[in-house]
């Protein structure tokens, strides 16, 4: 049996009311998977983009669960550079749909294919 | 993987949760988002169940946390929303809901000072910057049809493909969480906890005065390296009275049961004691990015000035008359 069995079905080190690491791992997965869904099927730029922050979300919940399983507050850490990274995405890609708006009167992700230059 | 979940119960409730989200994507004609969201319930609601059982088979003295189960039902039941309200303001705002029970999570993670930044930098910056670009970008509705929705919301490119795809990955994910991945290394991946109260030498003396344990004359002797002579694994502090520059009559207590470290302190300690640099490289990021916006979103708007005299017109048309 390997490690990684032992860790996600043993509990949290202080009392966690009965939940396994495996619970948290399973909620960031789906959440992660709802992302990738809608970054593959919305053809609005906007909502793409916000499934990428619900991403970048699931990636935080399964580091801040880590963290606690841990006890080590590394993984706090790198969730704040996970929000910067998050927020400077939001910049640049806002940034751009604005632009590509200001030119195509249009949301949709189709309007990038024609757009070069 | 049995010993965490049954399979059975875990594929089925992923096929299950996948056919919902499938069946709720936008699409051209009627698709039916509430029995799609029934059915991606039941699937994430036996997954943990499962999970539960099988946990409660081990610890059978702990109750379950019912918060968990709520925070997790709001956070993806919202992100289900996100991705198929055919509106996108009305995505921007379930987002906010996803946020929000992401950080009861983090709370309920012991993660306090993460759950407040989440809500004020997330939820506060950046999903006020989408409304705002939202509002930007969108076309005014035309007066004889206010209710209108643009093509490229109305329909979701390939639902059903995506939908499998998606949990397809779900299933791979979850398969790793509850039967392992094997060759991964057993130890060296914990590192011990930083001795971070002898480093709060004033709170541990505020607790040991409030718990009267040492004499108002007394104070914590404080060690060559500048820190504190605290041991925490021992809970003890070491404590005497200064004297002309070293201390008299020194003797070890022990620490107060509720003196502990809080979520705030170790997490400033691991930010700038052990990774000092984090910040500065956080800055730099969003500077790159300030200026990037700005570079790509400045373009003059090119009005000749006749066109400027024709739109002025219409506003100084009254004062003329």
């Amino acid at each position: 049996m390997s490690e990684l069995v032992l860790l996600a079905q043993s509990g949290f080190p202080a009392p966690m009311g009965g939940l396994t690491l495996a619970h948290y791992l399973f909620v960031s997965a789906a959440m992660f998977v709802l992302g990738v869904i809608g970054f593959l099927t919305r053809r609005n730029l906007i909502i793409m983009f916000l499934c990428t922050e619900m991403m970048f979300q699931a990636a935080g919940l399964a580091l801040i669960a880590f963290s606690r399983f841990w006890l080590n507050q590394t993984g706090q850490t790198f969730v704040i550079f996970v929000i910067t990274i998050a927020a400077a995405e939001a910049a640049l890609a806002l940034a751009l749909v604005v632009l590509l708006f200001r030119k195509r009167e249009s949301l949709s992700a189709d309007e990038w294919s024609e757009m070069s230059g | 993987m049995g010993e965490i979940i049954h399979p059975f119960l875990l594929y089925a409730g992923i096929a299950v949760g996948g056919i919902g989200v499938a069946a709720s994507l936008p699409r051209r004609r009627v698709s039916p988002q509430l029995l799609g969201g029934l059915l991606g319930a039941i699937g994430l609601g036996m997954v943990l169940l499962g999970f539960t059982l099988r946990a409660a088979d081990r610890t059978p003295d702990q109750m379950p946390s019912i918060y968990f189960y709520v925070f997790a039902l709001i956070a993806l039941g919202a992100g289900l929303r996100v991705i198929t309200n055919r509106r996108p303001v009305y995505a921007a705002l379930y987002f906010i809901l996803t946020i929000l029970a992401s950080a009861g999570m983090y709370i309920l993670l012991s993660a306090t000072f993460m759950a407040f930044a989440l809500i004020i930098v997330y939820a506060g910056a950046i999903l006020i910057t989408y409304l705002f670009v939202i509002m930007l970008a969108t076309q005014a509705p035309s007066e004889e049809e206010t209710d209108s929705l643009t093509p490229y919301d109305a329909e979701a490119r390939e639902p059903f493909f995506a939908a499998a795809t998606g949990f397809a990955l779900l299933a791979v994910l979850s398969t790793m969480v509850v039967s392992g991945v094997r060759g991964l290394p057993r130890d060296g991946i914990a590192t011990p906890p930083a001795n971070e109260l002898a480093s709060l030498p004033r709170r541990v003396e505020r607790a040991l005065r409030a718990a009267g344990t040492i004499e108002p004359e007394e104070q914590l002797v404080i060690g060559s390296s500048g820190l504190a002579l605290v041991d925490a694994q021992a809970r003890t502090a070491r404590v005497g009275i200064p004297a002309d520059g070293s201390f008299t009559s020194i003797r070890d207590v022990g620490l107060p049961e509720d003196l502990a470290v809080r979520n705030v302190e170790s997490l400033a300690f691991d930010f700038l004691n052990r990774h000092p640099g984090t910040i500065e490289i956080a800055g730099v990021i969003l500077l790159m990015a300030m200026l990037g916006a700005v570079v790509l979103s400045r373009r003059q708007v090119e009005l000749d000035e006749e066109l400027k005299r024709q739109q002025a017109r219409p506003l100084g048309s009254e004062e003329m008359a």
